[in-house]
């Protein structure tokens, strides 16, 4: 039945309300003049001066006034569809929130997601959670694209042909029953680390049915070393956690932990808090850095030594010197008497460390001392012991029982199996091993020849892979099956304190995909879950406290299990298990030289492991240290460069050549090209993981058989692919003398590879734009800053004989950043273009200067003595300041008076603001910027095809500008100084 | 006094120490010069003018190519970034606007002051000032990201009630150039009316008839006719005296009224009203020094006035020199480093040889020749000179707006400019529609003007007696003039 709506009635008491005096009357005639829709006679057309003729007349004017033939001052038309049955909740223009989590490999962030008509848009961290407290980082902010990603995989792919989900449904069932009768045998699962307890009881139920499976856990960037010495250490299933806040003096040993993607929220947030001084009674904690690079951490350092990333094991084994010589402590005598000390000429600084040593001691549980996950087993033990020592253990640093079966297996046992045709079945979910498994695996049974995870690949039967791309991996697979996005699909996961999350989604899988729990239930032969019943049975088992339902819908509103509470333990360190253990994992690796310089491979702060390969976002965040986009490149330092005769942007060959019993040497070659990179420790090469990584299309590629090449062709690559130089012995650093290498060369080739840096200029010439002084100073004078050389400048310091109109506006804003706890990660960068929708430009116009970015996390290098970069000086052992900048909404805005059609204008309410329909584009708002913040949409960006490749071939500047991505998200290039482009000739 | 019966083509000059030297040489009278002048006109266009047109046009072409593709593509066609904003489209903008300097300088402010040796160079100075107006004002109507929305720099009355920003100089540059240009147009249209008429009474042909009787207005020469004309004359040369100093100021106040280093300074728009008059008349001697070589018209645009010309170069270059000076010096005396650094970077930074080659030598040095009167007297000098300047004056631009774009206040966000094809093809593509519509212009209307040239010649003087013998009126279309 159809109800028409009406006002409400009008109230007969009260005041009245008339729009006119005909409504007051309200006489019949009125009445009747509301009804009619024209005023009487001109609906009806009466008279005799109404010809047909002139009728004719004033209708042709209507119909030209109508549009008829002006189609060109139309706008296109859109229409607008309603729900046709309201959606629970949903109000049109407004937001919904929801709480979830994204899961990582070292532990998930508890968010909140925002939901527009049922699409999440954005994702914040949850406020409630400790392990967020709001914040989030540059992954969580980027993994919103991820969702829309149109390359992301859409169908089910059999032997390379579309296939669809009800016979993947049926070659399960089938699947199932052959395993049932072999209970398994054969069967392997290689995953990767997403900590959900539901894939874990999923995981033992499994292993209930088929007692045989394999299930292996791989992760490039998640190092065993560090798990296998604290189980070691401290007894199994554990995590050490640093309570950050609680330190006076940490030292960090090549230890990225104000990473996020590395470590967590809570770290940096705990470090920070430190950090903020507000008044003279505060005090700060003071940070020690050894790294090979600038890390995040390493930027913000009070002291920072420069030291190759395989000297790091000599310099924690003299640090423990000192440190036992202080403090006499039986567990750290007990792991470091029985090494033998390394060469003379691998010990470091003295000073430095005896100065770091004397800090440590002196602040006997308050201080930490942390060794990167990455750094060798013996590095850790030694790193527990000097803690052990200064009695942080239990109080800085706090041991969790983490709830995890750790797996036996590891890729390396899985590709001994499979070398040895003990693996029938392969099951990969997640991750993209092809790519990124380390090379050289195993050797073949016949040729000993090493082989890398395509070739194993290859060895198995058959393989199902649940991936998010149809990379290369599913391109050696026999049944690709797309994977739901973590907002998609039901689940839950634990964060890196052991917390418990749930994971709920925001929208159907967009394009049909699973989830990695909905697949092992179907291999358990349970029937299919249209919604939260796996996760649900998880959390049952956890023992809510009062009515299921209702601790079920707190658990989905909150986002975490309150219940399920992890305690702090007081770590008990097994010296005794520790220091055999470090004697037979002693081997410190010879120091590097200049003619062999060591290899150190480590994580992107924007690719990750290569997992947001395509999300343009990522791809086109500069790097918090290099401010390098689209790209890796091998970091070096000026002195290392010099000695290579070697700048950015020069290709450099990159040799490593291994022992191998039975074949003789074994050469491992990537062609990369170079970055220098002040405050990089000299004789060493970091290369960034997780660039190159291929998403080759099916057609072109054969399912299984077929040749992957991987040789680096850098016209369609975007950056270089780093793991083909890594193995399993060095997963971190390669360094000549080390584990079975015999040789490490890098040679220059000649020839230059264009890199997009969005900073060129690192130098902050003398001017006051950072000012830094000691704590003491700042309580001495808390209005240094004011003080500084410099301010005498800035040009309102001068006399001036105009007379300035007051700025005392009722309301004016600003925003302010703490430079003390900036640690310049640059996730507010994507948050800004998560929440703006700002367009990426590709990497040719980021070469252009055209980065659309709204924040930029400006770098400088600061050095004591100083320098001149533009007769290329280089600093030495230079610190790093961060400074973000972005529009300052300036009260007197120098961009408002010159804007000649009034776009840019102020607010009422005291911001700068902007209309975009109003602009013209004249730049001049931008050229009067003091901050050069002003951005200019050079091109469409926001209508230009993504991932549509040729055009018009004819005119290749036409493609030049309109699609400078492919469908890899790799770019195009731009040849040194010219604009030409090299193109992948398929 | 020379009594030959016919005219001879070189007359030899008495030697007369204080006597001043005619302007129009050989004692041409006036029915050689209508004959000569209206020869260039009517006469069949010569191969060279082919030749050139042909190339001209086909530049002028490409570059409206390279407009239609840039509008149509998108700014970013051009080499621009963040931070350099503007670069070759406002360099282009303010040189060839200086360039339309010189032309309402000569005719308006040099007719004020009674300097009669305009007469043979106003014509053509006007007309390059308009063409180059019109290659102007193309920069700031297509640098602008959205070319269709570019009315709203005008301020039509509209139902969003949204003015222009009237204190943007970008809009004061809208009503500065578009007001210089309509009085420019007329000044010159007014001046052209007698030859017009003179032009439409030698017409043979039907067409050529009606179009100059239409656009000589009925002019007969008639003493009425002078009376109204002159007036009108005097009063658009005032009009137009103010506007030759207040465009290039309202011009360089785009820069001035900004906050960049070297862009921010009070000189300005002195500066720039010199350096303006210096490129216009070093461009006017470009156009002219070929034009009567071509033209054969040595006795009318004579070594006397390129003399002359070169004086108001060496003068209004000392001038910038001057400028130029004062600026590093009040970038020292302000004490303020990011003003000091600005013109450190100008001389030693990254477009160091912009300012050696093209602000030092070719701006300040090489208009110095002209303190010499053989360099004034050798037309190769001068013409060399004048490409310096013309060269100068373009760089010199290039130096304000990128060098201040390029590096201000933040290192971090220092950048350089590296133009594309495209802005250069449209740099040249404006040279050629310049060349074309100059040469348009030489080939359909008189490049000297007649009624006026006649006023600097001694038949002018009512007591003139005219030499016996010497034919009044030289046969129409004989004369060739090559």
């Amino acid at each position: 039945m159809k109800r028409i709506l009406q006002h409400p009635p009008e109230s007969l008491t009260g005041k009245r309300y008339w729009r006119s005096l005909g409504e007051l009357s309200d006489t019949p005639e009125f009445r009747e003049w509301l009804e009619r829709e024209f005023p009487t006679g001109a609906a009806e057309l009466k008279g005799d001066e109404w010809s047909r003729r002139s009728f004719l007349k004033l209708m042709g004017a209507s119909m030209a006034l109508a549009g008829f033939g002006l189609n060109g001052c139309r706008r296109p038309e859109a229409h607008l569809v309603p729900f046709t049955k309201n959606v629970e909740w949903t109000i049109p223009g407004k937001f919904l929130y929801y709480a979830t989590a994204m899961p990582r490999r070292t532990g998930a962030i508890p968010l909140i997601a925002t939901t527009v008509d049922g699409r999440p848009i954005k994702l914040e961290g949850n406020p409630l959670h400790p392990a967020s407290g709001g914040a989030t980082d540059t992954f969580v902010q980027a993994s919103i694209l991820d969702l829309y990603d149109p390359s992301r995989s859409q169908r089910f792919v059999h032997k390379g042909k579309t296939s669809d989900r009800a016979a993947f449904n049926a070659y399960i069932g089938k699947l199932r029953n052959a395993f049932l009768t072999q209970r398994g045998d054969g069967l392997a699962f290689l995953v990767a680390e997403t900590h959900s307890p539901t894939r874990e009881r999923l995981r033992t139920e499994l292993e209930k049915i088929f007692p045989g499976l394999r299930w292996v856990v791989y992760e490039p960037l998640l190092s065993e070393a560090q798990s296998f010495a604290t189980e070691l250490s401290f007894g199994g299933n554990v995590r050490l956690v640093p309570k950050l806040e609680r330190a006076d003096v940490i030292l960090a040993l090549d230890s990225d932990f104000l990473d996020c993607g590395q470590g967590s929220l809570t770290s940096v947030r705990a470090f920070s808090s430190r950090r903020r001084v507000s008044a003279a009674k505060d005090s700060m904690n003071r940070l020690y850095v050894v790294e090979n690079r600038f890390t995040i951490t390493g930027a913000m350092a009070d002291h920072r030594l420069r030291c190759p990333a395989s000297q790091i094991p000599a310099f924690a084994y003299a640090l423990a010197g000192k440190i036992l010589a202080a403090t006499k402590d039986a567990n750290l005598g007990a792991v470091i008497a029985t090494l033998k000390a390394p060469a003379a000429a691998a010990t470091p600084d003295d000073q430095w460390l005896s100065e770091a040593a004397n800090d440590l001691v002196a602040k006997p549980g308050a201080s930490l001392v942390l060794a990167g996950p990455d750094q060798p087993v013996v590095v850790q033990l030694i790193v527990y012991g000097i803690n052990s020592a200064l009695k942080n253990l239990g109080q800085t640093l706090v041991l969790r029982e983490f709830p995890r079966r750790p797996s036996q297996n590891s890729i390396l046992t899985l590709a001994r199996d499979i070398n040895e045709g003990r693996v029938k079945q392969l099951f990969i979910l997640g991750g993209d091993p092809v790519y990124n498994a380390q090379r050289g695996l195993v050797e073949d049974r016949a040729t000993g020849q090493p082989l890398d995870w395509s070739d194993l690949q290859k060895k198995v039967p058959e393989i199902v892979r649940l991936g998010y791309h149809e990379d290369s991996t599913s391109a050696l697979s026999q049944w690709h099956v797309p994977a739901a996005h973590y907002l998609e699909a039901w689940g839950d996961t634990l964060t890196a304190d052991g917390e418990y999350l749930s994971i709920q989604p925001m929208i159907l899988p967009l394009f049909g995909g699973l989830s990695e729990i909905e697949l092992l239930n179907a291999l358990l032969g349970r029937p299919k879950t249209e919604g939260p019943e796996l996760v649900q049975e998880t959390f049952r088992a956890t023992n809510p406290p009062g009515d299921f339902q209702a601790a079920w819908s707190r658990f989905l509103h909150d986002g975490f299990a309150s219940h399920v509470q992890v305690q702090d333990q007081s770590p008990l360190f097994n010296a005794s298990a520790a220091g055999p253990l470090a004697k037979n994992s002693w081997a410190p690796p010879p120091a590097p030289a200049a003619e062999s310089p060591e290899i150190v491979l480590v994580g992107s702060y924007a690719m990750d492991d290569g997992r947001y390969a395509n999300n343009g976002w990522l791809q086109e965040l500069p790097d918090p240290i290099t401010k390098l986009t689209w790209d890796n490149a091998s970091l070096i330092s000026p002195g290392f460069a010099k000695k290579l005769g070697v700048q950015t942007g020069d290709l450099v060959q990159i040799a490593i050549t291994q022992k191998s019993a039975r074949l003789g040497p074994i050469k491992r070659e990537l062609v990369i090209a170079a970055l220098v990179s002040p405050g990089h420790a000299d004789n060493s090469i970091t290369i960034p993981l997780g660039y190159a990584r291929k998403m080759p299309e099916f057609s072109a590629l054969p399912y299984a058989g077929g040749a992957l090449k991987e040789e680096p062709k850098i016209a369609e690559q975007g950056g270089f692919n780093g793991y083909l130089l890594r193995t399993a012995a060095n997963p971190h650093f390669i360094v000549a003398g080390g584990q079975g290498i015999e040789s490490v060369s890098v040679r220059k080739l000649g020839r230059t590879y264009p890199l997009s840096i969005t900073q060129e200029h690192f130098s902050i010439e003398g001017r006051g734009l950072v000012r830094e002084a000691t704590l003491e100073r700042y309580r001495a004078d808390n209005d240094f800053a004011k003080k500084m050389p410099g301010e005498e400048d800035l040009p309102h310091r001068l006399p001036s004989i105009y007379v300035h109109p007051p700025l005392d506006a009722p309301q004016q804003w600003g925003m302010s950043v703490d430079l003390n706890v900036c640690t310049g990660c640059s996730a507010c960068v994507i948050a800004c273009q998560a929440e703006n929708n700002i367009p990426i430009v590709g990497k040719l116009q980021v070469a252009h200067g055209r980065a659309m970015h709204w924040i930029r996390i400006d770098r400088y290098y600061a050095s004591r003595k100083p320098f001149n970069q533009d007769r290329g000086d280089w600093p030495e052992d230079p610190e790093i300041v961060h400074e973000p900048m972005m529009c300052q909404h300036c009260e007197n805005a120098p961009c408002e008076t010159v804007c000649p059609v009034n776009a840019t204008v102020h607010s009422e309410d005291g911001l700068n603001v902007m209309a975009y329909n109003r602009c013209i584009g004249t730049r001049y708002c931008a050229n009067n910027c003091p901050f050069k913040v002003r951005r200019f949409n050079y091109f469409d960006y926001n209508q230009r095809p993504v991932g549509k490749k040729k055009i018009a071939g004819a005119l290749s500047i036409y493609e030049e500008y309109f699609a400078p991505l492919t469908t890899k998200g790799a770019p195009d290039i731009r040849r040194d100084g010219e604009m030409h482009l090299l193109r992948a000739t398929d | 006094m020379d009594a030959a019966p016919t005219a001879p083509e070189m007359i030899e000059e008495t030697e007369r120490p204080l006597a001043r030297v005619p302007l129009v040489l050989n004692k041409r009278n006036f029915s050689w010069l209508t004959g000569r002048i209206s020869g260039v006109v009517e006469n069949p266009a010569p191969r060279w003018w082919w030749v050139a047109f042909t190339i001209t046009a086909s530049v002028a072409t490409f570059g409206l190519f390279c407009l239609g593709y840039q509008i149509s593509t998108g700014v970013g066609t051009w080499g621009l970034n963040h931070p350099v904003g503007w670069a070759w489209d406002i360099t282009n903008f303010v040189f060839w606007i200086g360039i339309g300097h010189a032309g309402t300088l000569i005719s308006a402010i040099l007719f004020l002051l009674r300097q009669k040796w305009r007469t043979s160079i106003n014509r053509s100075a006007e007309a390059m000032t308009l063409f180059a107006v019109i290659c102007a004002a193309i920069f700031p109507g297509v640098h602008v990201g959205r070319v269709w929305m570019a009315w709203y720099l005008a301020p039509v009355p509209n139902n969003w009630a949204i003015w222009p920003n009237f204190r943007s100089p970008l809009v004061w540059d809208v009503f500065a150039v578009s007001t210089y240009f309509t009085v420019s147009v007329l000044f010159w249209y007014t001046g052209l009316i007698p030859d017009l008429a003179t032009l439409r009474d030698r017409a043979t042909t039907k067409i050529r008839k009606f179009l100059f009787g239409l656009f000589a207005c009925g002019w007969r020469g008639s003493n009425r006719n002078w009376r109204h004309y002159e007036l009108a004359y005097l009063l658009l040369a005032g009009l137009s005296t103010p506007l030759v100093l207040s465009v290039h100021s309202v011009v360089s106040f785009d820069f001035a009224t900004s906050i960049l280093p070297t862009w921010h300074t009070t000189i300005f728009p002195p500066y720039f009203v010199a350096g303006a008059i210096f490129g216009g008349f070093a461009m006017v001697l470009t156009l002219l020094i070929p034009a009567r070589a071509m033209f054969k018209l040595q006795d009318v645009i004579t070594p006397q006035h390129i003399d002359k010309m070169a004086k108001i170069i060496l003068l209004t270059g000392s001038f910038v020199a001057y400028a130029y000076t004062m600026e590093f010096f009040l970038a020292w005396y302000s004490g303020n480093s990011y003003e000091r650094f600005a013109f450190w970077n100008r001389v030693f930074g990254p477009y160091w040889w912009y300012w050696w080659v093209g602000m030092l030598f070719c701006n300040c040095l090489s208009p110095q020749l002209f303190w010499f009167r053989w360099c004034r007297r050798n037309v190769y000098v001068v013409y060399f000179v004048c490409m310096c300047v013309n060269a100068g004056m373009w760089f010199e631009r290039f130096i304000i707006i990128v060098g201040g774009l390029h590096r201000d206040f933040l290192p971090s966000a220092w950048g350089l400019f590296i133009p594309t094809w495209v802005d250069i093809w449209t740099y040249i593509g404006t040279l050629g529609i310049f060349t074309s519509l100059f040469l348009l212009f030489i080939r359909f209307l008189p490049m000297i003007a007649m009624s006026e040239v006649k006023t600097a010649v001694p038949e002018a003087d009512p007591h003139y007696a005219a030499p016996t013998g010497i034919q009044s009126v030289s046969p129409v279309g004989k004369e060739r003039t090559r």
